[in-house]
């Protein structure tokens, strides 16, 4: 796997196979976040707009204005919160946001988000939100970037989409040739069969050896080769390089053993 | 066995599963029949074994990594909660709440004598030191008293209500939100809301009108503040298990309790509504004193008896998405 294991949790399932959830990081998080911002205030806003014209409708007094004008404020932060709360029970722990961003709420055992979990983590938002960049500053040094709410609600955002696909994770790796020629027929090669074809191919297909290294295996790899083909000392094969003898003999081999 | 063999014989079950997860919607399952929800525990499984082969035979092969996404994908479809359904409201408010209410009362003790200790020191504050009381208590206070009429007669009650409601309800959610940072908030919260009413009461006692301003209070205060006070607890609670949080890591203990704890705040903060109209129409109405204070008695008791003796009877109407069987420590 190519992540470390600081980013990564391993969820290990009733049929006793470990999982590994990769944990979605802080920038991630920040711009789901802003995502869900572009939404929720101007949800808020047209909420704050309708509510101020029931209240220009209704109002009677000066008293009344009042309690309207301090109820506007609070009516709004149940809006903009609410929408965060609605949205992830709705969904099932993905906000608009997340969801663009390829990101969900799980439990820490690896089980969907329930809604009391979902009810926890995102009353105790208002802390995370509410005082200043707390919720930022915890998930900057918590090792799973969770903030306050997630430790409440014992839950964790992962990242929820295939970074693999079936058919690239089935592609064979691409060979690395010098020369696509097959060269002149080797004798022998019904002496080796497709263990051999799957070994050449691992080896071709090595991606980042250094020339100097991938010379020398190429030489140990032609020098056994030769003697598993039972070739004449006198063999024209013997005096090729050992890089173009493995890249001929896994060209035939494929035509032989597709 | 070979790679390439491995895939070849496999691919066709990682596939249906991978069509199987894209047909979930909402991250459930809720829309397939009892049949393809079996068949996709069967893929899921079959898929976690080969998962688990590919860990062991190919550690750094592609198709490893892509059978821990398909598993990490498909896991929490199949792995979750029950559901909560709206047919649940029912059993949730005739049983559970109040069990939980009962569960916690240690919690909401401490909650209670916080806030009384709050009423006390602010009672103490006015009676003591005269010459502060124009900045503890608000002046407009005074005058309605020397007018000889406090508090009555509010415009556009559903306004007040509303504001009413709203405020008490951030209140309660802030003192559950509070108890993560240790419970700190929660405990100012408690304090400060104990001083005010401590501090109002004292002047009120001063200035001899106590019957008419407890006819004031009593009909949603006992509601109001016994809300208060169960969110106080609920906030106490997650701060006592951060602190002591047992044989549990502090982060399992926290979220075993707060499940729980923000249920029992949401149910508590629903009362808020019936508080919040009776503060804004019958509290300040012209009704008699005496039917007031009937009426804050009536909703005290109804309300206690409520918390103390419902959902009594065990295993009784459980509330599946609250009542979780018990997990055990990991």
């Amino acid at each position: 796997m190519n992540s470390s294991q600081l980013d990564t949790i391993s969820v290990k399932t009733s049929d006793n196979v470990t999982l590994g959830y990769s944990v979605a990081g802080l920038g991630s998080r920040l711009v789901a976040q802003i995502l869900d911002n572009l939404l929720a205030v101007p949800l808020t806003l047209v909420a704050l707009l309708l509510y101020g014209a029931v209240a220009s409708v209704f109002v009677t007094g000066s008293e009344g204005a009042g309690f309207a004008d301090a109820g506007a404020g609070f009516f709004a932060g149940f809006v903009y919160f609410g929408y965060f709360f609605v949205a992830e029970a709705v969904t099932g722990g993905k906000t608009p946001g997340k969801s663009a961003m390829g990101l969900r709420v799980i439990r820490v055992d690896g089980s969907a988000a329930d809604f009391g979990a979902l009810a926890v983590r995102n009353v105790i938002r208002v802390v995370d939100v509410g005082v200043v960049l707390v919720g930022i500053v915890i998930m900057f040094f918590q090792p799973q970037t969770r903030r306050l709410g997630d430790l409440g609600a014992g839950t964790i955002v992962v990242r929820d989409r295939a970074v693999v696909s079936l058919a690239a994770a089935v592609a064979p790796p691409p060979i690395i040739l010098r020369t696509p020629d097959a060269g002149p027929p080797i004798d022998g090669l019904d002496r080796i069969g497709g263990f051999e074809r799957d070994a050449l191919r691992v080896f071709l297909s090595r991606p980042g050896l250094s020339p100097k290294l991938r010379a020398d295996l190429a030489a140990d790899i032609a020098k056994r080769l030769l003697d598993r083909l039972g070739l004449p000392p006198g063999a024209p094969e013997r005096l090729w390089p050992p890089e173009l003898f493995i890249e001929r003999v896994y060209l035939q081999l494929v035509q032989l053993y597709p | 066995m070979s790679l390439d063999a491995f895939i070849a014989e496999r691919q066709g079950r990682w596939g249906a599963l991978e069509a199987a997860i894209k047909t979930a919607k909402r991250g459930r399952l809720r829309n397939q029949s009892a049949s393809e929800i079996e068949q996709f525990g069967l893929l899921l499984r079959q898929t976690s074994s080969d998962l688990a082969i590919a860990r062991r035979d190919h550690p750094d092969a592609p198709i490893t990594e892509y059978l821990n996404t398909l598993c990490a994908r498909a896991h929490p479809l199949l792995y979750r909660g029950r559901a909560w359904r709206i047919g649940a409201i029912g059993p949730f408010f005739a049983t559970a709440l109040p069990r939980s209410f009962r569960a916690a009362w240690p919690y909401i003790v401490a909650s209670l004598g916080l806030m009384v200790i709050g009423f006390i020191a602010g009672w103490l504050a006015v009676d003591l030191r005269p010459d502060l009381r124009a900045s503890l208590v608000p002046p407009s206070l005074f005058d309605e008293m020397a007018r000889g009429q406090i508090g009555t007669g509010v415009q556009d009650a559903p306004f007040a209500a509303a504001f009413i409601i709203q405020n008490n309800i951030r209140v309660a959610l802030i003192c559950f939100a509070g108890g993560i940072l240790l419970g700190i908030p929660t405990a100012l919260v408690l304090l400060s809301n104990g001083w005010m009413l401590g501090t109002v009461a004292a002047a009120v006692q001063l200035g001899g009108y106590n019957y008419q301003f407890w006819s004031l209070i009593v009909p949603h205060g006992i509601l109001e503040l016994s809300v208060i006070v169960i969110s106080g607890g609920t906030g106490l609670m997650l701060g006592d298990a951060i602190l002591r949080p047992g044989q549990l890591r502090r982060g399992e203990a926290l979220a075993r309790v707060a499940v729980r704890a923000v249920m029992l705040v949401l149910g508590a903060a629903s009362l808020l509504i019936i508080a919040g109209t009776l503060e804004a129409f019958v509290s300040p109405s012209s009704l008699p004193d005496g039917v007031k204070l009937a009426i804050g008695g009536t909703v005290g008791v109804l309300l206690y008896s409520w918390l103390l003796l419902a959902g009594r009877q065990p295993g009784r109407r459980r509330v599946p998405w609250f009542d979780r069987p018990a997990e055990t420590p990991a």
